[in-house]
């Protein structure tokens, strides 16, 4: 993705700044206003990840699913000497397909 | 540690499948009830079981052989019983001279696909032969299958069943195996909570850690060495002590399954069998005791593998709940040779016991648990 973004900047967002120059009387007026409006854009981007990272995680406790970081192995089991009758077979089922998911399996 | 994945490239083409979010309301459906079933498929015997949903009723009880039959071009009729086209399990074993016999499974996994969909829909005419019930199965998998031994499950199951739902098998077989009535009895070790499962199949010997959570892949090896391995190993034996003996593998399987053991040599063993028509009397004894003990040679380091994994606070009581299930439980000594090598090994008070003689169902009886246990959103739906 963000090899695709740089080509995006280097390509179409290229072009479009250099026709949007030209609209300009000056050249530091131009470059001024594009210094903003990136600046105001790499703000909405860090505010969206900002946003992602606590809504992923709300997300996956509604979902119970708990999304891995890349480097990590999957979550840890429950305590394995732990009372197993407390937790129904729909709950092993639940860890089975979270483990599918992580690809565990 | 071990780990060994078995995987069977699929035959058949992909198909679409739902995925395995939740599925689509079926209130509208045209299917008249919902029934559940529990499905063990081995290479060698399938176990089905089969119950309605909110009861512990049990409709379909049924192990029956992983064949299919083919019946031959030009068989006269009447020679097949109702002149079916094709058989399966017993039947199809009984008519082996009119039919192409087909095994639809392998090493634990779907190998023969079309096969394997007829033995399906055969099943799934056991199960409800109205042919009008929506139809929710929880089917074995081995241990560590792959992605593809799974999906060729799933393919295979498609427009048979409306939903599927695979689980390892020794997590099934402990499941299958714990007596719920003494679930919260003091004393009583649930298998579930810590035990160690040996299901020693047809096509592989798969063991299993079941601590008190779904097993992870570092709590379960599979090893593709079981009962047909050592139908193999003793047909070649037989080839070379007794040349052009004539005896079909079907015959051989027959005498390891009357006559297996492990252990010391239990030799003389005088087997009678008819050969071109003439009773002959072979001595097998260490024919069939070497066969069968190379399953221990195999078997033994997955077992202290997994036993060095449990943790320190659980390894002793752990020691005390080595279950062995399957084929395999029956091959007299089995527990009493693991036990004695542990003992030998240092491990304190191993304690190794069968499954006892509902070995060959208890996978299909946690599968039905678990089918009932299941909730809506954990189903795949498999489209038709």
């Amino acid at each position: 993705m963000a090899g695709e973004a740089q080509s995006v900047q280097e390509t179409e967002f290229a072009e479009a700044a250099a026709r949007a120059r030209k609209l300009f009387a000056s050249e530091s007026e131009a470059e001024s206003l594009l210094r903003e409006m990136m600046a105001e854009e790499e703000g909405r981007v860090a505010e969206a990840i900002v946003f992602a990272e606590v809504l992923v995680p709300m997300l996956a406790r509604r979902l119970a699913v708990q999304p891995p970081a890349p480097h990590l192995r999957a979550a840890p089991p429950a305590p394995r000497t732990g009372p197993a009758e407390a937790r129904g077979i729909a709950d092993f089922i639940d860890e089975m397909l979270a483990q599918d998911r992580l690809g565990s399996h | 540690m071990t780990t060994a994945t078995i995987e069977k490239p699929p035959a058949a083409p992909a198909q679409p499948l739902a995925p395995l979010s939740a599925p689509p309301a079926r209130t509208g459906s045209a299917k008249s009830s919902v029934l559940l079933l529990g499905l063990d498929l081995g290479t060698n015997k399938s176990c089905v079981l089969a119950g309605p949903p909110g009861s512990t009723d049990i409709t379909v009880s049924k192990v029956l052989p992983s064949v299919v039959g083919y019946v031959r071009d030009g068989i006269v009729d009447g020679i097949i019983t109702g002149n079916a086209r094709i058989l399966y399990g017993e039947d199809a074993l009984r008519q082996m001279l009119h039919v192409e016999l087909v095994a639809p499974l392998a090493e634990g996994v779907i190998s023969r696909p079309e096969a394997a969909r007829d033995f399906m829909l055969h099943i799934r005419q056991l199960a409800d032969p109205s042919g009008r019930a929506e139809i929710r199965t929880v089917v074995g998998v081995p241990a560590n299958a792959g992605e593809p031994a799974r999906e060729a499950i799933r393919r295979t199951a498609q427009g048979v069943f409306a939903r599927i739902l695979l689980i390892p098998e020794p997590f099934l077989a402990a499941l299958g195996f714990r007596d719920d009535s003494r679930v919260r009895q003091s004393g009583y070790v649930d298998p579930v909570v810590n035990s160690l499962f040996i299901d020693i199949g047809g096509g592989t010997s798969d063991l299993c850690l079941v601590q008190g959570y779904f097993p992870t892949r570092d709590d379960q090896i599979s090893i593709p060495f079981a009962g047909d391995a050592i139908d193999e190993l003793l047909y070649n034996e037989l080839g070379r002590t007794y040349p052009n003996n004539g005896l079909s593998r079907i015959t051989v399987r027959e005498i390891k399954e009357a006559h297996a053991y492990v252990g010391p040599s239990r030799k003389p063993l005088d087997i009678k069998v008819v050969i071109g028509g003439k009773s002959r009397t072979l001595e097998l004894g260490d024919a069939i005791g070497s066969a069968c003990n190379t399953l221990i040679d195999r078997i033994y380091p997955a077992l202290t593998a997994l036993i060095a994994s449990a943790s320190s606070d659980s390894v002793v009581t752990l020691l005390q709940n080595i279950i062995v299930t399957g084929g395999g439980s029956q091959i007299r000594g089995i527990d009493t040779v693991l036990q004695k090598r542990l003992a030998d090994d240092g491990y304190e008070s191993p304690k190794v016991r069968l499954a006892g003689q509902d070995f060959q169902r208890y996978v299909a009886i946690g599968a039905l648990k678990a089918a009932r246990a299941a909730r809506e959103n954990q189903w795949q739906v498999l489209l038709e």
